[in-house]
């Protein structure tokens, strides 16, 4: 069984009076991440498009770390579990979160779903954030890393229309280069287009389909990993 | 979009807040919003007036202050406005962590915020 936490519209954010939610939802991110780092958990959220390959992406960096660490996913999908049953087959203890508007996972519900889960068997976690360029933005989770994954599909100039997501990310993915002659998208445009918006970001090119360029991104998963160990 | 959902709590706290102080009528509330943020002021006070139909704060305004991005860059010591993008596809210009000094990379250190400043009321 796969447990899921539904956010009730009742939800209090403990909202004094300055507080707006965005402040309310800093404050949180705050304390998960303390918890984290007190049993030494690494978290690492997935944002991009809708389709851009997270799942995928996040199934293949499981099947590379698994042995070396202990799993576990959470995933904002709105619709569906079939998401979370790729990572779980893997044998990855998964929680299903389920926001009320769809539009982003907010520091609450991943504070709930780290109480679902034994922080002391747990080394990395991977958030799958909901499928949208515009607002996960906005609502940091606590998590030691962002990574955006976005695909040749959305075209050549899917930096340039939404660079808001990408300012607050450390890693960026570009999905599905085995398609990228067919879209007629140079991937080098993309990149450039990312370190225009922040120089120190890392770029990766991966397809998930051939297995290109996924080495890197599990290795960059893990040099973040680690970075916290000798912290 | 999620202005809907910061404004909703935003129209939660002034309620309380006129609720406990026993407030007759509430004339505006000042929102500053960085502009790191993303958030639209006219559809953060299109939410606002949807939602406060029928509540004890009807006709008051949402007034929303803009506070501009800063940058600190800590390779060339650069303070200031971010760099600005230009060939974004956005209506405005998109600011970057670009340092429009020396090009590496900085920090934003104002431009995140989203705060209720103050509530002008009718006590
Ligand atoms: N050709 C190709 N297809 C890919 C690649 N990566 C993922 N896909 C396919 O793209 C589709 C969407 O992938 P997902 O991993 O479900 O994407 P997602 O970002 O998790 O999607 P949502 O959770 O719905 O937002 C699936 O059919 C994948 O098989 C890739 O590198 N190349
Ligand atoms: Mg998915
Ligand atoms: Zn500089």
């Amino acid at each position: 069984m796969i447990p899921t936490i539904e956010a009730s519209p009742e939800e209090i954010y403990d909202i004094e009076l300055e507080k707006t939610l965005l402040q309310a939802n800093a404050k949180l991110a705050k304390e998960n991440r303390a918890q984290l780092d007190r049993h030494d958990i690494t978290a690492i959220d997935f944002m991009g498009a809708i389709g851009s390959g997270k799942t995928t992406l996040i199934g293949r960096m499981a099947a590379k770390l698994k042995d070396q660490f202990n799993l576990a996913m959470f995933n904002g999908d709105a619709t569906t579990v079939d998401d979370v049953n790729l990572i779980a087959k893997q044998g990855v203890p998964t929680v299903q979160l389920a926001t009320i508007n769809g539009c982003h996972l907010d520091a609450n519900l991943v504070g709930k779903a780290l109480r679902k889960i034994d922080l002391n068997k747990v080394d990395l976690i991977f958030i799958e954030n909901i499928g949208n360029l515009i607002c996960p933005a906005e609502f940091p989770l606590g998590s030691r890393a962002r990574v955006v994954v976005v695909s040749v599909t959305e075209g050549p100039y899917m930096v340039r229309k939404h660079p808001h997501m990408f300012l607050g990310a450390d890693i960026v993915v570009i999905n599905k280069i085995d398609l990228a002659e067919v879209m007629g998208v140079n991937v080098e445009d993309l990149a450039r287009d990312v370190h225009t918006l922040k120089p120190d970001i890392k770029v990766m090119l991966t397809s998930c389909k051939t297995g290109a360029g996924v080495d890197k991104v599990a290795a960059a998963l893990l040099a973040i990993k680690e970075s916290r160990a000798d912290a | 979009m999620h202005e809907l959902s910061i404004v909703s709590g935003i129209v939660e706290s002034v309620l309380n807040f006129v609720a406990a102080q026993q407030i007759s009528k509430v004339v505006d509330v000042r929102l500053s919003v960085g502009e790191l943020t993303n958030l639209q002021p006219e559809q953060l006070c299109f939410c606002y007036t949807a939602l406060i139909e029928q509540t004890a704060i009807a006709g008051s305004k949402l007034e929303v202050e803009a506070v501009p991005a800063v940058v600190s860059c800590p390779h060339c010591s650069y303070q200031g406005p971010p760099k600005y993008w230009a060939d974004a596809l956005s209506l405005a210009p998109v600011p970057t962590l670009q340092c429009p000094q020396c090009g590496k990379a900085t920090e934003a250190t104002q431009g995140h915020e989203c705060a209720i400043k103050t509530i002008k009321y009718v006590a």
